[in-house]
């Protein structure tokens, strides 16, 4: 029995239906009802639906041996897994951005609202660049207009949100989108069921392409 | 070897089977302090993990820290033997985590020979760290790599230390597609990523990746590391555990102190690996003049939560003491229990939840046996 942490929301579904058209179905996640657990005995598969930003937690922990995450959750918390695929879904930017009229003061410490401090103290410290971190917990955008921050560290998937708020992506870290990773263990004990789902996932992702 | 008492934990357990286990190839204990001037780790700072020292002043104004890693210290001050000295240890690192940002007390238990190290040596090191797994699961595997044979194809690429740091975080990850993307980056070709990519994803059972390898290797350095790696996995096959040994390219550890076999242990209920080690010449030769080093280290921290033990009893027998004197025959009762072997407790009233096979009252002298708890 392979146990799956799924993340819940758009990603988890667009996922969920990758998985299930390669053999791995449970159809009782469909049902409308507040369980977060689903079993089929008979594609070997157990469904965890857990927050985006805790799959990686319940890999790295064992309570799940696979599961999909967001590359910005990965950099941002760098725990020990393996990140076996990328599959190409819910593509996005991590982004430094700015108002639109914005000029960098380069004589004083650069103050960075973000919710991913550890993703942003890297970045700027492959800069050399003396950062003062905000951590907010979300609605970033507003933090350079109200002169909380400088400059904002974000996902940027279409850049409508910045606009309506008079911002503009100033410079673009990594690219970000979701990924297949596997609990270090598991992939040594369970070897055959994960490899068999990367291979079939691999080939079902290259006929979408 | 002396039978383990059943009623210890997995962690107090293996504090006296490791050790039994070591002494039965001539591994002499090493014990040391739990503090060490702090200016050593910070010379040595890249050997450790990333987590944090925990440093105080001493009395005199020195900044001392608590051991956050054995092996280091090992290395320094330990007296060595002409030829080779064979120890273990059975010690608490103490770290601040930076995930959790609080201290961290990890008990560890292992080997480290230093001295002229051989092809036997490895393979007597290799074959411990199996049987050390095997004492905390049958169900375990470990994964040896060579440190030589894809780093070395990394550093043979001009890049920088902060790429290749990158390189070597997505081969510890087994992350084809990331590795790609930071090779374009660097300007490194196709044909190498792909080379090296096809070698770090090697994570199959001996007969199988030898072949993988040798039809992917060319250069001497890699050329080298292979027959090492042929000639351990030879021996590892004839003691026969070899369906065991998984050889598994993207284990890799600091090329800055390790230079050889390098592996790490993994059982069916822990999630992480609970054993890590290798060959780290390089780091002994900082400290020490021209000697070779190799060993290895269990992660005993946590085993009690993966290989929880419910005890049935609390005791075999309870007994409820109501009389006021005595006190000379209830110990003679108490004592002929235990030497019949069953475990026993003396209590005045019976306390709550008290699981035991059998009750007795001593009253007036005389023990009498209550019905089943």
């Amino acid at each position: 029995m392979l146990n799956i942490a799924l993340p819940k929301g758009r990603l988890g579904d667009k996922v969920y239906n990758l998985l299930a058209n390669i053999g791995y179905d449970c159809s009782e996640i469909y049902d409308d009802n507040r369980k977060l657990i689903f079993r089929n005995e008979k594609s070997g598969v157990c469904y965890l639906l857990v927050k985006p930003s805790d799959v990686a937690i319940y890999i790295a922990h064992g309570a799940a041996d696979i599961g999909i995450v967001g590359k910005d959750i990965l950099e941002e918390d760098k725990l020990d897994l393996y990140e076996l695929l990328d599959l190409k879904l819910g593509k996005c930017n991590m982004c430094v951005a700015a108002p639109e009229n914005y000029i960098e003061d380069l004589d004083r410490p650069l103050r960075v609202a973000t919710k991913f401090t550890n993703i942003a103290k890297n970045y700027y410290l492959s800069l050399n660049r003396e950062i003062e971190i905000i951590k907010l917990n979300g609605s970033i955008e507003i933090a350079p207009l109200l002169g909380l921050s400088d400059v904002i560290v974000d996902i940027v998937e279409t850049g409508t949100t910045l606009r309506e708020n008079h911002l503009k992506v100033y410079e673009t870290i990594m690219p970000i989108s979701a990924r297949l990773i596997a609990n270090k263990s598991s992939y040594k004990f369970k070897n055959a069921e994960i490899l068999d789902l990367v291979t079939k996932l691999e080939k079902e992702l290259a006929e979408n392409d | 070897m002396a039978q383990i008492p059943d009623f210890l934990a997995k962690e107090d357990e293996l504090g006296i089977s490791l050790p039994l286990l070591f002494e039965s190839r001539g591994y002499k204990k090493y014990r040391m302090s739990k503090f060490e001037e702090y200016s050593f780790y910070s010379d040595n700072r890249k050997f450790l993990t990333d987590d944090g020292v925990i440093a105080f002043n001493n009395a005199d104004g020195r900044l001392m820290a608590l051991k956050p890693d054995i092996t280091l210290s090992i290395v320094k001050n330990a007296k060595l033997s002409e030829k080779l000295t064979r120890l273990y240890y059975n010690e608490s690192v103490f770290r601040i985590s930076n995930a959790a940002k609080d201290f961290r007390e990890i008990k560890q238990c292992g080997i480290e020979v230093l001295g002229d190290i051989d092809s036997y040596i490895t393979s007597e090191v290799i074959l411990l760290a199996a049987k050390s797994l095997e004492m905390i699961d049958r169900n375990y595997s470990v994964s040896v790599s060579h440190n030589d044979i894809v780093l070395s194809l990394i550093d043979d690429c001009d890049i920088s230390i902060a790429d290749r740091k990158r390189l070597a975080g997505c081969i510890g990850g087994k992350n084809t597609h990331d590795f790609r993307r930071i090779c374009r980056e660097c300007g490194i070709s196709d044909e190498t990523a792909d080379k090296i990519t096809s070698l770090f994803t090697i994570d199959m059972p001996i007969n199988d990746a030898i072949g993988r390898i040798e039809a992917l290797v060319d250069t001497e350095k890699t050329v080298n590391a292979l027959n090492e790696l042929k000639t351990l996995c030879k021996t590892l096959s004839a003691c026969g555990i070899a369906d065991k040994i998984n050889i598994d390219l993207s284990v890799t550890q600091h090329i800055d102190y390790y230079n050889g076999i390098v592996f790490r242990g993994y059982v069916e209920k822990a999630p992480a690996a609970v054993l890590s080690g290798g060959r780290y010449d390089l780091l002994a030769r900082k400290i020490r003049d021209n000697i070779g080093a190799i060993g290895f280290a269990v992660y005993l921290d946590n085993l009690n939560l993966y290989y929880r033990k419910t005890r049935e009893y609390d005791t075999d027998i309870l007994i409820i003491n109501k009389d006021s004197g005595n006190t000379d025959k209830l110990i003679s009762l108490a004592n002929g229990f235990c030497s019949e072997g069953k475990s026993v407790c003396v209590e005045r009233e019976k306390p709550d939840s008290y699981r035991c096979r059998a009750t007795y009252i001593f009253e007036n002298g005389e023990l009498t046996e209550e019905e089943k708890c």
